[in-house]
């Protein structure tokens, strides 16, 4: 995938905090990019890999 | 944390990783001590970034003063006091140094002085005594490379340790062995003082890793200052005569071999990984061939509970990597979510005017597959350029095409590494060139010149003719 992840230091580090691998999270902002909420919407979701 | 131990945290090396490192290590609440065979700052304080930037801003103020006859000042003689110079040079460092002893004071962070040895994974001998540790951060940095043929004398044949005590009176011809970011530092710091300097590099290109463009466009700018760059050129042997050094020089391609004589030589061709005296195998961590201890994003060894930042970990060896990595191994031992998950590490070269670049290159977005466009904004368009006599460069700006995200920006001006804040901070937030066309920057002002880059990625530049 892409190798910059479009997502802001703050989000990536919360991703971490709960557990979420930035990468498989979907951007729904401009361009792609990674919202606090796209990543707590990932967190609630259960996983389908 | 286990009160087994004598310390949570044993902080190996006090250069800017291994000093920040320790310093949050103790603001987590760790108890920490970081030991410094040396002196504390490391490289970067005592004998890297702070002294030669000391020395570039007292040659550029020299080249400025001349300059200022444009505008009307001149001055009646020039005189250089070179034991002046170093020593208003040492007295930065020895501030610097002092205010990092004073913040591990401040921070309770014991210093413990000699050379560090592993004894076992969690045991380090420090001199006649051993100390244990929960966690062990090797931050034990990097010594110049030496180049067979060129022994360092650090008088007539220096690396950049020798090359920071400017000689009295200042070599006539000089020579810098590599094409790199402190080959040319030094290059302009003794150009700019009244040698006569030659730059020869390896390579087909100087500064590898800068954008194709930035570096024909900076080697343009530093040949019109009188430094002599030739590439594809090696240095075979260098040897001490009574009117100079004779180096033979070799000609990568044609095998054409010549010899020229030079005052002083700087050898500066990279920098080898410091793990001397350490023993790093009495404690099972890896090293590689060329000697390096990797570490995994949170800066673990292939021992978990032992780290590895800064320059011994690996490439890029830059100081603002080692102090973010620095931050990261201590947060990772305390708890914390962290990771080296940096977008992009902004590189800097010092000289004025300063190459100074983040992100990917042109080249390097096209080679991951990214459909790019380009901005560029010349410095001769911008109003405060003119009014700083700083006219010569450019501001690049690499976009994806499709989506607009920002990929690179690459700067050719005075006080780039100032205006490069901007564009990290720009990738770091996934920024696009429109997010950057659209922020109101402060008129007249360098860093406008971003802006505009990005308008003219859009091919809506105001200040020049869109093509």
């Amino acid at each position: 995938g892409r190798p910059v992840v479009p997502a802001a230091p703050s989000v990536r580090r919360l991703a971490r905090e709960i557990g979420i691998d930035i990468h498989a999270v979907h951007g729904t902002g401009i361009a792609g990019r990674i919202s606090e909420e796209d990543v707590r919407r990932t967190a609630g979701t259960p996983s389908v890999q | 944390m286990t009160n087994n131990f004598d310390y949570d945290v044993l902080v190996i090396g006090a250069g800017p990783g291994g000093y920040h490192a320790a310093i949050r290590a103790s603001q987590l609440g760790l108890k920490t001590a970081c030991v410094e065979r040396g002196a504390v700052g490391g490289v970067c304080l005592n004998i890297g970034c702070i002294p030669t930037k000391a020395l570039l801003h007292a040659a550029e103020t020299m080249q400025a003063s001349k300059h200022a006859a444009e505008f009307g000042l001149t001055f009646s003689g020039q005189a250089l006091d070179i034991a002046r110079l170093n020593g208003w040079k040492d007295s930065i460092v020895k501030k610097l140094t002092g205010g990092v002893s004073g913040l591990f004071k401040a921070n309770k962070v014991t210093l413990l002085t000699g050379q560090a040895s592993f004894v076992d994974d969690h045991t380090v001998q420090v001199g006649d005594k051993t100390y244990t540790a929960a966690n062990i951060i090797i931050a034990t940095g990097s010594d110049p490379a030496k180049l067979p043929g060129l022994e360092v004398d650090q008088q007539q044949i220096v690396d950049s340790t020798g090359a920071l005590v400017m000689p009295d009176p200042v070599p006539a011809r000089m020579l810098c062995v590599g094409g790199g970011v402190i080959g040319f530092e030094f290059a302009q710091v003794y150009n700019n003082l009244g040698s006569q300097v030659k730059i020869i590099e390896f390579l087909p290109s100087v500064i590898p890793g800068a954008d194709a463009d930035a570096v024909k466009e900076f080697s343009k700018i530093m040949s019109r200052q009188g430094i002599e760059i030739v590439t594809q050129m090696k240095a075979n042997r260098a040897e001490k005569k009574s009117d100079g050094v004779h180096v033979e020089l070799e000609n990568v391609k044609t095998g054409e071999k010549t010899t020229e004589v030079f005052d002083r030589v700087l050898v500066a061709v990279g920098r080898r990984p410091r793990t001397d005296g350490l023993n790093p195998e009495q404690a099972g961590v890896t090293v590689t061939e060329r000697g390096f201890i990797p570490a995994d994003k949170q800066q673990r060894t292939n021992v978990p509970h032992i780290f590895s930042i800064g320059d011994v970990a690996g490439n890029p060896m830059l100081a603002h990597k080692a102090m973010k990595e620095g931050l990261v191994a201590a947060e990772v031992i305390a708890g914390k979510p962290a990771e080296q998950d940096a977008v992009a590490i902004p590189g800097v070269v010092y000289t004025n005017p300063e190459l100074a670049w983040v992100g990917l290159t042109e080249a390097e977005a096209q080679e991951k597959g990214y459909e790019v466009k380009t901005g560029v904004f010349p410095m001769s368009a911008s109003g405060r350029a003119m009014t700083l006599q700083a006219t010569e460069g450019f501001v690049k700006m690499v976009v994806e095409k499709d989506t607009d995200l920002l990929l690179g920006v690459h700067i050719v001006a005075p006080h780039a590494s100032d205006m490069l804040a901007e564009a990290g901070l720009a990738l770091e937030m996934a920024a696009t060139a429109t997010d950057i066309s659209l922020t109101i920057h402060a008129h007249p002002t360098l860093g406008e010149s971003i802006l505009e880059a990005a308008e003219a990625s859009h091919k809506q530049a105001i200040h020049i003719v869109n093509r």
